[in-house]
């Protein structure tokens, strides 16, 4: 099933020109709507942990919220899309053969674009604030790809749950503003203590983002947790796919 | 023979009647029994069987036509052959890359160019970008759309859309063609470009799967003809042998028999014989080929009878009636036949269909009309073109000798 995700590279990259062109075309902003949101959350967010509840991040407030916001952003986008890709392009599923996999993957390629995008703002930010990068900043592309990973394997699994129930897309809404606050996004959640917290220790997101702040923000090595992540995602990609793949030709009986 | 393209083996298809009524707590256990579960061959009570042990190959070179009634099973099987649906059981192979005209434009983006679109389909259909950008200016032409290729598709007409999507899909160079009626898009010209199109390919060797209704372009483009019917094969072999037993079904004959009641005469059985004096559909060239009308008449008639053949491209080949050739059959009562026999069909090898229809006593006004019922072909080793085998004789006669002799002679002067 890889070897023929090959031989459709072409429609995978048409797909995600497709998208891209069509946002283009349709919004004014284009591109700039992938940079304004999470600009405009870490100006509210910081006005709340800086002047109502102050709270030490061990670096400035804003560049900590929005590289949490942009890595986070870029993870619902891309799941955002995924959820409804399927069941919105019924004519192609249910006419002409390719590997349903595109789909879905090429909504997480879309949404790689737009956070590509928004880290120039980023990189602003962190001139700003003069923030020292060293040789850890190397591993940015590492800590990116086992997100794309993580973000694949569960893209995969809501495409193919939304096609059977379509539940799942309004079950999604609600589960990921649950999982932001679940993760580090906005603060850091080690510091919620008890079972809770131990329960937050399993979030595989969590360690995602931090591993973009250690690279990116705070010129330090990643921690291990990334390495658990990019464990569980990869077992997890694997594990989607399998099943998207073996579920695929139920797809057309479905819509 | 060259090994077939396309290789069906005993397959079984079963759908679901009705609406599903799955909650959300039947997910997960139905998510991983769909991924990882047993595919059971049991039918559960509001399930049937689409497709039933269907078996058959096509090789380089065929082009098949599947017919059949609405639910029949044709569209499930295109459908399996283009990988969109899997068989409940059975294998199914193909050769190579399948080219599926199958609602061709359906896919297009509303608010991307119509080039835009081109790059699109043109991978979804299989295509590498180089091979699209080479052949672009062809599919263009083809559509013959050139001036608004650069303008969203939602500005385009629905034969525009239909236009541009099979010219794309024209262009693919399959190594198996699927097609489902989809020459009923278009004007007669684009029509006719399209039926070209698909000759060309037939001609190169490429195997076709074609689905149609239009029983015409079945036997205009097909090299062999299956009939289908509750998912099982009634009938493989020569096309107008296949479109007659397709006729003779009844489901065929039910919307005809509804309009006939109260007539004065109607057309009963109508036979092909051949010089056996047995049913045929297929006929050696200059054999006998002998037209037997049944009639049925409520009260007495004076009438004529008519037939015309038409070759499967719709070339009105001949139209004899009984009353240009001066035949009167007296006041006809009850039942009975009328024999037309062509004692050497001249007609060259090919598919043709006949019309039947018994004319009132002026040879004017049809009383009763079967247009185009009943196929046949001819068969033969003659390389003629056209649709008629003219008797002929060849003589040859040189002017040079004489041109010589005149020159011969001027010199002598």
């Amino acid at each position: 099933m890889v070897v023929e995700q090959f031989e459709y590279r072409e429609v995978l990259r048409q797909m995600t020109l497709r998208d891209l062109t069509l946002r283009y075309k349709q919004t004014v902003m284009g591109f700039g709507w992938a940079v304004l949101m999470p600009l405009v959350n870490t100006a509210v967010f910081s006005v709340i942990f800086t002047r109502v509840a102050r709270l030490d991040v061990g670096m400035p407030y804003p560049l900590y919220a929005f590289c949490g916001l942009l890595a986070w952003n870029f993870f619902a986008s891309a799941l955002r899309f995924s959820v409804t890709s399927l069941t919105s392009n019924q004519i192609l599923v249910s006419k002409i053969y390719f590997p349903r996999e595109i789909f879905p993957i090429s909504a997480v390629l879309v949404a790689v674009v737009d956070f590509a995008v928004a880290l120039l703002p980023l990189a602003a930010l962190m001139l700003y604030y003069r923030v020292p990068v060293g040789a850890p900043l190397l591993l940015l592309p590492v800590v990116v790809l086992v997100h794309v990973i993580f973000t694949t394997a569960i893209g995969l699994l809501l495409a193919m749950g939304n096609l059977f129930y379509r539940d799942v897309k309004y079950l999604f809404e609600v589960a990921i503003t649950m999982w932001m606050f679940a993760t580090s996004v906005l603060y850091p959640v080690q510091r919620v203590g008890g079972r809770i917290g131990a329960l937050l220790g399993l979030n595989p997101m969590t360690g995602i983002i931090d591993a973009y702040r250690s690279v990116l923000l705070l010129n330090a090595w990643p921690s291990p947790t990334l390495a658990a992540a990019a464990l569980v995602s990869t077992l997890l990609l694997a594990i989607a796919w399998f099943a998207f793949h073996r579920s695929e030709f139920a797809f057309a009986e479905h819509l | 023979m060259a090994s077939p393209s396309v290789v069906v083996e005993h397959v079984w298809k079963k759908f679901r009647r009705g609406e599903r009524h799955d909650t959300l707590r039947d997910l997960v256990p139905s998510l991983v029994r769909r991924a990882f579960g047993p595919r059971s061959a049991s039918l559960r009570p509001e399930e049937f069987w689409a497709l039933r042990d269907l078996s058959f190959t096509v090789s380089p070179g065929e082009a098949l036509g599947v017919i059949g009634p609405n639910g029949a099973g044709k569209s499930t099987l295109l459908k399996m052959l283009s990988r969109i649906l899997r068989p409940t059981s059975g294998r199914l192979a193909l050769k190579g890359r399948v080219g599926s005209l199958i609602e061709v434009a359906a896919a297009f983006h509303p608010d991307l160019t119509g080039r835009e679109n081109v790059y699109l389909q043109g991978a979804i259909m299989g295509m590498r970008r180089a091979e699209i950008a080479r052949k672009f200016d062809d599919i263009v032409a083809f559509s013959g759309i050139e001036e608004f290729i650069d303008t969203p598709v939602k500005r385009y007409s629905s034969g525009m859309n239909a236009r541009l999507g099979f010219s794309i899909a024209a262009h693919l160079d399959p190594d198996v063609l699927l097609v489902d009626e989809v020459l009923s898009v278009g004007d007669a010209g684009f029509q006719q470009q399209c039926v070209d199109r698909m000759r060309q390919l037939i001609a190169r060797g490429t195997p076709v799967v074609f689905v149609s209704h239009n029983l015409p372009a079945v036997l205009q483009l097909c090299t062999r003809v299956m009939v289908v019917d509750h998912g099982t094969v009634l009938f493989d072999g020569q096309p107008a042998a296949g479109v007659a037993e397709y006729r003779r079904v009844p489901w065929a004959r039910k919307a005809a028999a509804v309009e006939r009641d109260a007539r004065d005469v109607q057309i009963g059985r109508v036979q092909l014989l051949d010089e056996q004096r047995e049913d045929a559909a297929v006929f050696a060239a200059s054999s006998r080929l002998t037209v037997r009308i049944g009639y049925e008449a409520r009260r007495p008639v004076r009438c004529h009878f008519a037939v015309d053949i038409y070759s499967a491209d719709g070339v009105y080949c001949a139209g004899i009636n009984s009353r240009m050739d001066r035949r009167d059959f007296g006041v006809l009562e009850g039942g009975g036949v009328v024999d037309l026999a062509f004692p050497r069909l001249a007609l060259l090898p090919g598919c043709y269909v006949i019309s039947v229809g018994i004319l009132d006593a002026q040879g004017l006004g049809p009383l009763d009309v079967q247009h185009r019922a009943y196929p046949f072909s001819v068969a033969s080793e003659e390389r003629d073109l056209g649709v008629v085998h003219l008797e002929r004789a060849w003589r040859h006669e040189s002017y040079a000798s004489v041109a010589a002799g005149a020159s011969a002679a001027g010199g002598l002067e």
